[in-house]
C-alpha cells in the first residue's frame, strides 16, 4: 500500500506545462514570425544578400583550392602559384568580414524582434480585463515572455539564416561538382538516399527519446521545488530518508532517458559522417578506376571532389539540428501568438469618455452578473450609497461581496443592468479616468519591489517625500514608519523579510490616501494580525475612511458597527439592509452571522 | 543568492580547481578508458584521410609513370593490378570507416553511461540528502529558485568539468599529436609552417570566452530585473489596474527590455569576430599549404596526395577542434562557478543533527522544559531572552504577544528546528540535543500558519510522517481532525489528487488535513502555530473545533490572539520583545496591569458589550 502510493508521488509530479515543446513547421506562423524582422528590413535585406554570397564562397573557396593544386601547383608554375594564392587570400578576407557581418546583423535583428515581441505581449497582456489573470497561472504568463520568446529568438536569429545558408551552400557544391565531372557527381547522389534513410529513421525516435527525457527533467525539478517549498514539513516529519529514496529514483530514470536519448545520437552521427567517408571510399575506388579506363575522369576532379564533398555532406547534419530546433521554435510561436491572439472580453465602449470629477455618489441598478454562462453571480442588486457614506458587504464566502466591488471600479462589466456614478452610467465612462478617483486596499496587500516611499507614490509618481509623510503622519502611524531602519525609505520586499503584515497594511492605506480617493473600496484583510497592531490599523483606517464614499467587504465587526449601512448578501442576493442596530433587531441572516462573529473572535 | 554573486577570490579559485581535479582523478580509470576509445578513432580519422592521399597519389602516378609510385598499405596484394588497387584502397577506407562508427558508438554509450549516468546521479542525490539535512537557516537565507537551481545546473559541475574540460582538453591534445606525427613524418618543415597560425588561434579562442562570459552575466542580471518586474506586476495585477499604472508599467517594462537589447548589441561586435577570425586564420594555415606544400611537391619533395591533400584533410581536423578550444575555457568557467556552489553546500554545516550517543528512551509523556533559553536567527540580534518555564504533560500552553515578541521561535526551538544559543530544552527531563533526531521531530506534531501540501493524494498528505500507515489509521486521524467528511464527499475520497492538475482545497480544508497530518503520527507534544490566522472568520469556527479535538491528552503549545483560547489555556506566556514578561492563567492575567491586560482591552473594545 505505502509502496503504491510513493509510486503514485513519483509518478503523479507533473511538469508544469502539458503542452507539446516541439511542432512541425506551419507556413503562416513562420511568416507571421518574420514579419517581426518587416521594421528592420534594411538589416534583414543586407543579411539575406550577405547570406546568399555566404553560400556560394564556400564552395568557391574550396573549388579554388583544388583549381590551384590542379594547376599552377602541379604544372610547378611557382609564379602563378603565387598569383592564385593571393587571390584566394583576398577572396577569403571577404569571405570572413561578410561572415561577420552576417553573425552580427543576423543576432541584432533576434534582438530587435525579441524587443518587440516583448514589448508588443506586455501592452498586449495590460489591456486585459483582471478576470483574464484570474482565468492563468501566473507561471504560464512567465512562460511565454521568458522560454517562448527565446525559443523564438533562436527561429528567427539561427533556423531561418543558418538553413538558408546550409542549403544555399549544398547546392552551389553539388552544382560546381556535377560542372567538374558528371559521373563522380552521380556516386555522390547515390549516396543522397542512404543518408535521407538515416536521417529519417533516428529523427522521430531522437525526439521522442529527447521529449521523454524533457519531462522526466521537469518532474526532477517539480519534485525539488517542492521539497525546496515544504522543507518545514519534511523535517518536521522526519521524512528525510523517504524523500530522498524517492529523488534518488527520479533522478535515475533521468540519467536512464538521457542514456537512452544519447544512445541514439551516438549512433546517428557516426553513420552520417559514414556516408561522408563512404563517398570517400567510393571516391578513390570508382574514380580511380575510372581514371584509369580513361572515361575522362582527371586527377584534377578526384582532388576537387575531395575538397568539395565535406561542404556537400556538413551541411545536412546542420540542416537536420536547425530543422528540429525550429520545432521548438514554432511550438513556442504558437503558444506566444494565441496569447497574443485572445482578444480583451471586453473593453471601453469607443464612445466612453472622460470620468467627470465625482462627489461619490454610487447606484447600483438592477444588477445581475456571472462569471461563466448560466451560472448566475448577482441577481439583481440595487442600492445607493450618498457621497460620504460608508457601506459594508457581509455575507458567506461566495455570496458576492467581491463581485459588487469589481463591478463599481469597472474590473467587469454587468450583463444587465447599470452600475452609476453620480448619475454617469459606468459603461459610458473609461475604466483608466473611472479608477483615478477610486483608491483600493486589496485583501493580500500587494507591494512592488522597492521602498515604501516608492509604493506609496505610485498613484501620484509626482508627490515628494513630505507628502508621502504627510500622508502617515495624516493616517496617524508616521511613528510606526520612522521606527523602521530606513524610515519611508526602507525596502518592502523579499517575502519574510521586510515588512510585517500591519507595516504592510499601513502601506496599502497610505498609498490609497494618497491618490485622494472620492470613492474608497476596501477589502478587509482576514489575517488576524497581534491586537495592538490591530488598534493601530483601526485608527489609520478610520482616518483614510472619512469624509469618502467607502465600499468594505468587513470581516471585522468594528467596520460593520461604524457602517452607515450594511448589505447582508446572500448567494447573490440582498437579504437585508440597514445599520447594525437595526439588523440585530431583525433576529435574521445578519444575527446569525453576528453570533458566528463573536464565538469565533472573543 | 548572495554567495554567488561574490566574485571568486584567486583563493577560493584555486582550492575549487583542485578538488574539481582531485574528484577528477578518483575517476581516472573511466576518463582512460574514454580517452583510450578516442585514440582509436582519430587513428582511424587520420588513416582515412591518409589511404585518399595514397589514392590520389597513385592515380598520378598511373596517368604520369614519372612521378614515383606511393608505398601502398599493407593489405594491398603486391601483386594486384593497377584497377584492383582502387578497389582495395577503398574497401580500405570503408572498414577503416565503418571500424571508427563503432567505435564512436561505443565511445559515445560508455561516455553518457560515466557521466550522466554515474557522476551526475550521485552528485544529485548527494546534495539533495544533504539538502534536507540542512537548518532552517540555510532555507532562510537563500531564494528557493537559487536552491533549486544549484541541484539541477549547477550539479553538472563535474560532470562539465570532467567532460567539457579534462576530457576535452585531452581529446584536442590527441588529435593534435595525432595529426602532427602524421605531418612530421612527412615533412617536419611543412608541418611547422602550417601549424604557424595555431598559437593565435587558440589565444584568440581564449580571449574570447574570458571576455564574452561576463558580458552574458550582465546580461542575465538584466534578464532577472525585466522577469521579475514583470512577474511583480502580473501578481500585482489588481493594484496596476486599480490605480490606473498601466501606461507607467508600460514605460518601465519597455525600459528594461530596452537595456536588454542595448546590452547586447554591444557584446555582438564581439561574437561576430569569433567565426570569422578563426576560419579566416585556419584558410591562412591552408593558403600557406598550398604555397609552401605546392613549391615542394613541384621540386617532389613531398607527394601530392598523401603530401599537400591529407595535409589539407587533416588541418580541417585540426580547426574543427581548436574552435571547441573556446567552448573549453568557457565550460572551465562555468564548472568553476557551479562547483563553488555545490561544494558550498556540501560543506554547510548540518546545524542540527543528532549527536553521537544520541539514545532513545523510549515512551515520552510530554512534559516540556526550558532552561535559561537564549535564541537568536542572526547574530547579535536577540530573538528569546533567557527563556525558562515548565510545561506538565497535557496541558495547554497558549503563547500571545506581539507581531515580532518571537512567539514562532519559542515554538521551532521544540523540534529542534534551531539550536538556542544558550540554555536547553528539556523533553521528559532530557536535553533534547541527546534525543535522536528523527524520534524527537516524530514525537512533536506541528501546524503551521500556512501549511504546505504535497502533489500527492490526500491519503499519501496524511500519511506524510508515516508512509506505511493504514487506511484505518489515516481515517482516525482525519476525523479526529474533522476532515473526514469533507474528504468523503470528494469525488476520489482519500485518493483524490491535490495540487497543479489536481484538486485545489479551501483555507480551512488544507489546515484541517494538515492538523490530520500532525495527528497520525499521534505525538505527545503538539504545536499549533496560529492555524487560524489565514483564513476568515467563518471558516475559523471549524478549524477551532478540529484544534480542540486534536489538543486531547497532548501537551499542546499553541499561538493565538483569540480570547477563547486564551482562557482555556493552563498557562499563559507573555512575550514582549522576547522576553517573558507574563505567565499565567487567563484570569490571574487579567487581575494584573500588564501588556495581556491592555492588549485584552483593546481588542474588546472592538466587540460588542
Amino acid at each position: 500500500m505505502s509502496k503504491d502510493r510513493l509510486e503514485i508521488a513519483v509518478r503523479r509530479i507533473r511538469p508544469d506545462e502539458e503542452e507539446p515543446d516541439r511542432l512541425p513547421l506551419r507556413w503562416s506562423t513562420v511568416t507571421r514570425l518574420l514579419a517581426f524582422t518587416s521594421p528592420h528590413r534594411l538589416q534583414r535585406n543586407t543579411l539575406l544578400v550577405l547570406c546568399i554570397f555566404r553560400a556560394m564562397a564556400l564552395p568557391g573557396l574550396a573549388w579554388l583550392v583544388g583549381v590551384i593544386i590542379n594547376g599552377p601547383v602541379t604544372a610547378g608554375d611557382g609564379p602563378a602559384t603565387f598569383r592564385a594564392l593571393a587571390l584566394f587570400t583576398a577572396f577569403f578576407i571577404v569571405a570572413d568580414v561578410a561572415l561577420y557581418w552576417r553573425i552580427r546583423l543576423a543576432h541584432q535583428i533576434g534582438e530587435n524582434v525579441l524587443r518587440d515581441l516583448r514589448d508588443k505581449l506586455m501592452a498586449h497582456l495590460l489591456t486585459q480585463p483582471l478576470s483574464f489573470f484570474h482565468a492563468r497561472r501566473h507561471g504560464s504568463l512567465i512562460s511565454r515572455m521568458i522560454s517562448d520568446i527565446e525559443a523564438m529568438r533562436n527561429g528567427i536569429q539561427n533556423n531561418f539564416f543558418i538553413s538558408f545558408v546550409s542549403l544555399g551552400q549544398m547546392a552551389c557544391a553539388a552544382a560546381l561538382m556535377l560542372l567538374a565531372n558528371p559521373q563522380l557527381f552521380l556516386v555522390l547522389l547515390a549516396i543522397v538516399p542512404c543518408l535521407l534513410l538515416v536521417h529519417g529513421f533516428f529523427r522521430g525516435k531522437i525526439l521522442h527519446a529527447s521529449r521523454v527525457q524533457q519531462e522526466t527533467f521537469s518532474r526532477v525539478t517539480s519534485a525539488l521545488a517542492e521539497t525546496v517549498q515544504g522543507i518545514r514539513v519534511t523535517q518536521g516529519f522526519a521524512r528525510e530518508d523517504t524523500n530522498a529514496g524517492i529523488f534518488t529514483r527520479l533522478v535515475r530514470s533521468l540519467a536512464d532517458n538521457v542514456v537512452k536519448t544519447a544512445s541514439l545520437t551516438s549512433l546517428y552521427l557516426p553513420l552520417l559522417e559514414l556516408n561522408a567517408q563512404g563517398f570517400m571510399a567510393a571516391l578513390i575506388g570508382v574514380g580511380g578506376w575510372a581514371a584509369l579506363s580513361g572515361t575522362g575522369t582527371s586527377l584534377g576532379d578526384l582532388v576537387t571532389f575531395f575538397f568539395l564533398a565535406d561542404l556537400f555532406f556538413s551541411p545536412i547534419t546542420i540542416i537536420g539540428t536547425q530543422l528540429s530546433e525550429a520545432t521548438l521554435a514554432m511550438a513556442g510561436a504558437e503558444r506566444y501568438f494565441r496569447l497574443l491572439d485572445t482578444p480583451p472580453a471586453w473593453t471601453d465602449k469607443p464612445t466612453a469618455g472622460e470620468c467627470p470629477p465625482l462627489k461619490g455618489h454610487v447606484e447600483f441598478r438592477d444588477i445581475h452578473f456571472a462569471y461563466i454562462q448560466d451560472r448566475p453571480v448577482l441577481h439583481g442588486i440595487s442600492f445607493v450609497a450618498q457621497p460620504g457614506q460608508v457601506i459594508a458587504l457581509v455575507g458567506h464566502t461566495g455570496s458576492g461581496k467581491s463581485t459588487i466591488i469589481g463591478l463599481l471600479a469597472k474590473f467587469q462589466l454587468p450583463l444587465t443592468g447599470q452600475v452609476l456614478v453620480d448619475g454617469h452610467d459606468l459603461a459610458d465612462i473609461r475604466q483608466e479616468t473611472l479608477r483615478r478617483q477610486m483608491g483600493f486596499v486589496f485583501q493580500q496587500n500587494f507591494l512592488f519591489a522597492g521602498t515604501i516611499a516608492e509604493n506609496v507614490r505610485s498613484p501620484r509618481p509626482d508627490a515628494t517625500d513630505e507628502e508621502i509623510r504627510q500622508a502617515f503622519r495624516d493616517l496617524d502611524c508616521l511613528d510606526l514608519i520612522e521606527d523602521l531602519p530606513a524610515g519611508i525609505h526602507t525596502p518592502c520586499s523579499e517575502k519574510g523579510r521586510g515588512l510585517s503584515m500591519g507595516q504592510q497594511q499601513l502601506v496599502a492605506f497610505a498609498r490609497a490616501l494618497l491618490a485622494n480617493p472620492r470613492i474608497l473600496v476596501l477589502d478587509e484583510a482576514t489575517s488576524a494580525v497581534d491586537t495592538l497592531t490591530e488598534a493601530r490599523l483601526q485608527v489609520a483606517l478610520a482616518r483614510l475612511m472619512k469624509g469618502r464614499t467607502c465600499f468594505v467587504v468587513a470581516h471585522r465587526l468594528s467596520t460593520i458597527r461604524r457602517a452607515d449601512c450594511v448589505i447582508v448578501l446572500d448567494e447573490g442576493r440582498i437579504v437585508e439592509r440597514g445599520t447594525h442596530e437595526e439588523l440585530l433587531a431583525l433576529q435574521g441572516a445578519y444575527a446569525g452571522l453576528h453570533r458566528d462573529f463573536l464565538s469565533s473572535t472573543t | 543568492m548572495p554567495a554567488a554573486s561574490d566574485p571568486p577570490t584567486a583563493d577560493s579559485r584555486d582550492a575549487t580547481l583542485w578538488r574539481l581535479l582531485r574528484i577528477a582523478w578518483s575517476y581516472r580509470s573511466d576518463c582512460l578508458q574514454l580517452l583510450g576509445l578516442q585514440l582509436v578513432v582519430v587513428f582511424l580519422t587520420v588513416a582515412v584521410i591518409a589511404l585518399a592521399g595514397v589514392g590520389i597519389d597513385f592515380v598520378r602516378h598511373c596517368t604520369d609513370r614519372t612521378v614515383p609510385a606511393p608505398s601502398l598499405p599493407f593489405f594491398v596484394p603486391s601483386d594486384a593490378s593497377d584497377k584492383a588497387v582502387f578497389v582495395w584502397l577503398g574497401a580500405g577506407i570503408l572498414v577503416a570507416a565503418l571500424l571508427r562508427a563503432v567505435i564512436s558508438y561505443v565511445f559515445g554509450l560508455v561516455s553518457v553511461r560515466f557521466l550522466h549516468g554515474r557522476i551526475v546521479v550521485n552528485l544529485r542525490s548527494q546534495v539533495f540528502a544533504k539538502l534536507q539535512q540542512l537548518s532552517f537557516r540555510f532555507f532562510d537565507s537563500n531564494a528557493s529558485g537559487s536552491i533549486i537551481n544549484r541541484v539541477t545546473s549547477d550539479a553538472h559541475a563535474i560532470r562539465l568539468f570532467i567532460e567539457g574540460v579534462i576530457l576535452q582538453l585531452a581529446i584536442i591534445t590527441i588529435t593534435l599529436a595525432a595529426c602532427s606525427v602524421y605531418m612530421l613524418r612527412t615533412d617536419w618543415r611543412l608541418t611547422l609552417a602550417c601549424l604557424s597560425v595555431l598559437p593565435f588561434q587558440i589565444w584568440f579562442a581564449i580571449r574570447f570566452s574570458k571576455k564574452v562570459r561576463p558580458a552574458y552575466e550582465e546580461n542575465r542580471d538584466l534578464m532577472d530585473r525585466m522577469v521579475l518586474g514583470f512577474s511583480e506586476n502580473v501578481q500585482g495585477i489588481q493594484v496596476v489596474k486599480g490605480f490606473a499604472l498601466e501606461p507607467r508599467v508600460m514605460g518601465r517594462f519597455a525600459g528594461w527590455s530596452e537595456d536588454i537589447r542595448l546590452q547586447k548589441r554591444k557584446v555582438f561586435g564581439e561574437i561576430a569576430l569569433f567565426w570569422p577570425v578563426i576560419d579566416g586564420l585556419n584558410r591562412l594555415s591552408m593558403a600557406i599549404l598550398i604555397g609552401y606544400g605546392g613549391w615542394m611537391v613541384a621540386r617532389g619533395e613531398i607527394a601530392l596526395g598523401t603530401g599537400l591533400v591529407a595535409f589539407a584533410g587533416l588541418l580541417q581536423q585540426f580547426s574543427a577542434q581548436v574552435t571547441t578550444l573556446a567552448a573549453v575555457v568557457d565550460n572551465a568557467q562555468v564548472s568553476l562557478a557551479g562547483a563553488k556552489r555545490i561544494f558550498e553546500i556540501l560543506d554547510t554545516d548540518p546545524g542540527v543533527a543528532t549527536e553521537p550517543g544520541a539514545a532513545s528512551p523510549g515512551r515520552f509523556l510530554g512534559r516540556v522544559a526550558f532552561e535559561n533559553v537564549s535564541f537568536e536567527y542572526q547574530e547579535n540580534a536577540t530573538v528569546l531572552h533567557e527563556l525558562s518555564f515548565i510545561a506538565e504533560p497535557g496541558q495547554r500552553i497558549a503563547i500571545a504577544g506581539a507581531t515580532g515578541a518571537g512567539k514562532s521561535a519559542l515554538l521551532s526551538l521544540i523540534p529542534r528546528f534551531y539550536d538556542p544559543r544558550s540554555g536547553r530544552v528539556t523533553l521528559d527531563g532530557h536535553d533534547i540535543r541527546a534525543l535522536p533526531l528523527p524520534e524527537l521531530r516524530r514525537q512533536v506534531g506541528m501546524v503551521f500558519q500556512e501549511n504546505f501540501l504535497f502533489s500527492n493524494t490526500i491519503a499519501a498528505n496524511i500519511a506524510f510522517g508515516h508512509p506505511d500507515a493504514t487506511q484505518e489509521r489515516i481515517e482516525r486521524a482525519a476525523r479526529i481532525a474533522g476532515a473526514h467528511a469533507f474528504i468523503m464527499a470528494l469525488p476520489e475520497g482519500y485518493e483524490t489528487f491535490l495540487g497543479e492538475g489536481g484538486v485545489n482545497l479551501s483555507g480551512g480544508q488544507r489546515q484541517r488535513i494538515a492538523i490530520a497530518r500532525a495527528l497520525l503520527l499521534e505525538p505527545t507534544v503538539l504545536l499549533l502555530d496560529d492555524p487560524t490566522s489565514a483564513i476568515d472568520p467563518e471558516t475559523e469556527k471549524e478549524i477551532m473545533e478540529a484544534m480542540e479535538a486534536a489538543m486531547v491528552g497532548r501537551t499542546t503549545f499553541i499561538v493565538a490572539h483569540r480570547l477563547s483560547t486564551l482562557r482555556r489555556a493552563d498557562q499563559i506566556l507573555v512575550l514582549e520583545h522576547g522576553k517573558l514578561v507574563q505567565r499565567g492563567t487567563h484570569e490571574q492575567l487579567m487581575a494584573q496591569d500588564g501588556h495581556y491586560r491592555r492588549a485584552i482591552l483593546v481588542q474588546s473594545e472592538g466587540a460588542p458589550a
